[in-house]
């Protein structure tokens, strides 16, 4: 990592021997130094126009959204005493933005899906992932009969998914599609101002 | 892994997932690869949030899994990429170049698929249009098939691709040490490209356009009709099942690109990187991804598709092209004399020298113009003594002297000892001054990766302390807002407008101004991210 | 009769050892026997060697060993007869002083090779400076060192640095000013050429500048007070090529083109650079003196960050 040899002490050579001698070293070695020590350089000036205002308005609008989406997976304790306006007025805002997100159980790990769910579907998921796993291409039009069941069965499975999250924790909605963690709310209101 | 990558790693998880994925996935980049069980263990955190974490990490393609240390029988282990999670930050630059590539539409894709991990093509369609029509003056509305042609652009140019299908198949990729098991589990093949299907659009049953719904609409309509919508985007449209990704790896082959190009245009001219484009763009087709130069085309060809609008005559492109092979930089070689000369765009190269000179200009603005000298002296003559430095550089001895120190002392100069004598005496030794390009750009790597992080802490600090004003200032909008549904007087409305004073909107201006700052820091930063990460890979791929 | 002959033949004595010190002077490093003969061919051996040995015996010649035999010198008439009436100890120093040239010879080396005591020695040297026979010059390879070399000798670019030292310290600044001039220069030639929108191939070439061509410019803006060589500049044009800003191309050269040296030519430009200043460097960050003691909650941390702050509020 940079600058280990902040010191004398840190090279494995008398430095000495390089003509730095205690006389010599430069002046931060002196006494004790500022905390912040006077910069010599200023940074240069950010690159500006269209190009880099276009994409810190994106930067800014993904930010915002992200915290509206389902993937912003909230803690359980999450009862945060906030203002109640504000909460209904983004949860309002958001309204466009909230949906519920049902995973594609076919493209992730049986064990991964919601705990009681799991442990009763586990007997029948398993042997049908195999055979699936066993189809050959020109068995392709069979695969998509196969996979259109399927989804029937995940649409369904991933409505309860979300009712069982709504048993097991009572603000579940609010918890879930409530605007994310105070810092966003900033840049949310550049955001608006962000259009296409 | 370093502790600066896990730091940004875990800022950028919070800032885009929340706290619980942020627990999850830093966790699991410090250990490499971990059980469900193992995760929700040491994590402390319960095993339905842990599912639900590593969904989302899946579904954005920052985790894989796979059978673990005790093989097929035993549990799936989960691991997550420092990489792809890094990535993120790169998210504002690859939608604003699918902008530029395919206008709005093309935006709107990619801001869609980038947000939601990986979605259908028929459920972008639908959003996008949505979306689209969502803008759009009263009464006009986008047809889906404009987005289809947008979308099927950016798959043809490799932008979006396929999801690698899941197999219940042993994926070698992923898991080399288990040769044989049994299909019981499901892995991920690692690479999307060697699946055949990748960029094989899907025929899709979808006709109709974006539809619009209204923001002044009152909730309970405005559910119904998302509820509708909802409904609507789950019907059967052909493609179920198939999943698109954005390819970011395409899109790095294109900042790379158009990197070199613009470092063309600044050393030469215009001309000269429009040549260099046209090359560019011949190959892109031709060249792996991580070759050290191009595909070599002919002058002939060349000469057929430089646009006509540089009116760029025979012999003179043949004047550029030897202009751009004599100059030092290299960006373009000779690689035989045939068609007219066939020439190759040196990535590699150009790549290095973009690089050297990211590490230089750092020196330059960091240390000023006569450290800046020194580094480059050194960068060019590989080993001097401090008499040498002092005199090729003409800077007298006692400030090279400190310049050397601190350079030194900074990492960004090494020194090696070559002892006359065996024993080691200093008074017998040479001491020869360094740079060594490739570690010195590993260094600012991680310098970027901490800068990064940095600015991200501040935004959040800066955030925090203001946190008031802005609940006030949302507050009051959400009043204003409304009031302005329910028709309220322009009166009224003002008075409330008033509750915010103007010292506090004063501070929320200049809040606006430091996040605004500091987020278009983030993004200037990474630019010099992706030189130096391109430069590194490069490196480890030419040997 | 006879008399008219010696007459004439001490005047050809005379002539011949006039010519034999004009030779010298011509040659000041030595000249061979053969030298002579070549240019008096009707001079008989044994004359010149008369002559020769008269001039010996008066102390205005030196005869010297090289390599290639026997060399004569003239000997410094001035100090020839200076040197009148000093004692063998102060001869032999001035013997060690003479032969260390314009290089100069530190005291402690005249110790070496007089073997006399270092008291004495320092007696000799200032008895030899203040009949200005010998100077003292500081030289820049070690601050401390003196050297001593003949009085009317031009002390090597090794003792004094050349043009860039004036009284052994280093001139910064003037070699900065001609840094810039030098930049000037070839930046405004890369700007005519490619203002003159010729075919590019023209247009590089005439962005070229030689070296020669460099140094007329200096030496014509008159910002030098000491004399620069064509060397000198290039040296000059190193520290743009290492500041980035200028490129050296050698081209081959028929002998006897303006500023060709062994058949090469040195041809400088002024170039731009490939990229921008880099994006880590727009924030303080990237030139934060104090980065590595910097992590949240401690001391030096982003939230804390003075360089931050004024930053953002600028």
């Amino acid at each position: 990592m940079a600058g280990k040899g902040r010191g004398v002490a840190a090279f494995t050579f008398n430095i000495e021997a390089l003509g730095i001698t205690r006389g010599s070293m430069p002046e931060t070695q002196q006494g004790p130094r500022a905390l912040f020590p006077q910069a010599e350089f200023k940074p240069v000036p950010l690159k500006t126009g269209e190009d880099e205002d276009y994409m810190l308005a994106l930067k800014q609008e993904i930010r915002g959204r992200m915290k509206g989406l389902p993937f912003n997976i909230k803690p359980h304790s999450a009862k945060r005493n906030v203002e109640r306006y504000k909460e209904k007025y983004t949860r309002e805002c958001n309204q466009i933005e909230d949906e519920e997100w049902t995973p594609d159980w076919n493209r992730l790990p049986v064990e991964l899906m919601p705990q009681n769910k799991a442990i009763r579907k586990r007997s029948s998921k398993f042997p049908e992932l195999e055979k699936r796993g066993e189809k050959s291409d020109d068995e392709k039009e069979e695969k998509t009969q196969k996979k259109e069941d399927d989804n029937e069965e995940e649409a369904v499975e991933g409505e309860e998914y979300d009712e069982e999250e709504l048993e097991e924790e009572n603000d579940y909605i609010e918890s879930y599609f409530e605007d994310g963690d105070d810092f966003a709310a900033g840049s949310d209101d550049n955001m608006d101002e962000a259009t296409y | 892994m370093t502790a600066q990558e896990v730091r940004l790693c875990a800022l950028l998880l919070q800032e885009h997932f929340g706290e619980v994925v942020e627990k999850v996935g830093t966790h699991l980049l410090r250990s490499g690869a971990l059980n469900l069980r193992a995760l929700a263990h040491e994590t402390r955190t319960s095993l339905d949030l842990v599912k639900k974490s590593l969904c989302v990490l899946v579904q954005h393609g920052m985790c894989t899994f796979g059978p673990g240390r005790r093989g097929p029988a035993g549990p799936l282990e989960y691991r997550v990429s420092c990489e792809r999670i890094l990535y993120m930050l790169r998210y504002p630059r690859y939608i604003y170049t699918a902008k530029s590539l395919y206008g709005d539409t093309g935006e709107l894709v990619m801001e869609e698929i980038l947000q939601r991990g990986q979605m259908t093509m028929s459920n972008t369609v639908r959003t996008v249009a949505d979306r689209l029509t969502q803008n759009m003056e009263d009464g006009q509305s986008t047809d889906y098939n404009d987005v289809v042609t947008a979308f099927s652009r950016l798959v043809e140019t490799h932008f979006l691709q396929r999801c690698p299908p899941v197999d219940t198949a042993t994926s070698k990729k992923t898991v080399s040490e288990v040769p044989e098991s049994p299909a019981s589990t499901i892995t991920q093949p690692s690479q999307p490209e060697n699946y055949p299907d990748c960029y094989k659009l899907p025929q899709i049953h979808l006709t109709g356009r974006g539809k619009r719904r209204r923001s002044d609409e009152d909730g309970d309509v405005g559910a119904r009709v998302a509820k509708k919508a909802k409904l609507e985007h789950t019907e059967a449209c052909g493609d179920e099942g198939i999943y698109w990704q954005v390819n970011v790896e395409r899109f790095h082959l294109h900042f790379r690109h158009q990197a070199i190009i613009s470092a063309v245009a600044s050393k030469l001219d215009q001309t000269s990187s429009e040549i260099v484009r046209t090359m560019l763009r011949m190959s892109e087709v031709t060249t792996p991804a991580n070759a050290a130069y191009t595909q070599a085309v002919s002058a002939n060809e060349i000469f057929r598709a430089v646009p006509p609008s540089y009116n760029i005559s025979r012999p003179i492109l043949d004047q550029y092209l030897t202009l751009l092979v004599d100059d030092p930089m290299e960006f373009v070689g000779k690689a035989g004399d045939s068609g007219g000369g066939m020439y190759v765009v040196n990535l590699h190269r150009a790549l290095a020298n973009l690089a050297r000179a990211t590490l230089e200009s750092v020196v330059q603005e960091r240390f000023g113009s006569r450290s800046a000298r020194i580094f480059r002296l050194l960068l060019r003559k590989r080993h001097l003594e401090q008499k040498q430095v002092e005199d090729f550089a003409m800077i007298p001895a006692k400030e090279a002297k400190d310049m050397l120190y601190t350079l030194l002392s900074e990492n960004l100069v090494q020194l090696q000892e070559i002892p006359k004598t065996p024993d080691h005496a200093p008074s017998r030794t040479f001491y020869l001054y360094t740079v060594n390009q490739l570690p010195t750009a590993r260094l600012l790597l991680q310098n970027c990766y901490k800068a990064v992080g940095n600015l991200i802490d501040r935004r959040l600090f800066e955030t925090k302390e203001n946190k008031r004003h802005l609940e006030k200032s949302q507050r009051i909008e959400a009043i204003l807002g409304s009031l302005q549904a329910s028709g309220a007087e322009p009166a009224q409305l003002a008075e409330v407008e008033e509750m915010i004073t103007a010292p506090e909107r004063q501070q929320l201006e200049a809040l606006r101004h430091h996040i605004n700052k500091l987020d278009s820091s983030e993004n200037q930063v990474d630019e010099t991210i992706f030189l130096l990460e391109s430069y590194i890979k490069s490196t480890s791929c030419s040997r | 009769m006879t008399d008219v002959k010696v007459k004439k033949e001490s005047t050809d004595v005379v002539d011949i050892e006039n010519r034999i010190k004009e030779l010298c002077q011509q040659f000041p490093h030595g000249i061979t026997d053969q030298v002579i003969q070549n240019d008096m061919p009707h001079v008989e051996a044994q004359q010149r060697a008369m002559a020769i040995n008269r001039l010996l015996s008066l102390g205005q010649l030196d005869l010297l060993r090289n390599s290639n035999g026997l060399l004569y010198r003239l000997k410094d008439t001035q100090s020839a007869s200076k040197m009148k009436g000093s004692d063998n100890q102060e001869k032999l120093v001035y013997q060690i002083i003479e032969d260390a040239g314009d290089k100069g010879i530190w005291s402690r080396d005249i110790r070496y090779k007089s073997n006399l005591p270092l008291t004495e020695i320092n007696k000799i040297l200032k008895n030899l400076e203040s009949k200005k026979l010998i100077k003292a010059v500081k030289s820049v390879a070690a601050s401390k060192k003196k050297v001593y070399m003949l009085y009317n000798l031009q002390p090597d670019r090794s003792v004094t640095g050349g043009a860039w030292y004036s009284d052994q310290d280093f001139e910064s600044e003037f070699v900065e000013v001609l840094n810039q001039q030098c930049f000037k220069f070839l930046q405004s030639k890369a700007e005519a050429a490619r203002d003159s929108k010729q075919s590019p191939m023209v247009q590089r070439n005439s962005s070229f500048a030689t070296s020669h061509e460099v140094w007329k410019y200096i030496c014509e803006l008159g910002i030098s007070k000491v004399d620069l060589s064509m060397e000198d500049i290039e040296t000059i044009l190193n520290t743009l090529i290492y500041d980035g800003k200028v490129e050296m191309t050698i081209i081959a050269a028929k002998e006897g083109t303006v500023g060709c040296v062994d058949g090469q030519m040195k041809l400088y430009r002024g170039v731009n650079p490939i990229i921008q200043p880099t994006g880590l460097v727009k924030t303080p960050c990237g030139l934060c003196p104090v980065f590595d003691d910097c992590h949240e909650g401690g001391e030096i941390s982003p939230s804390t960050c003075v360089y931050m702050s004024e930053w953002l509020d600028f």
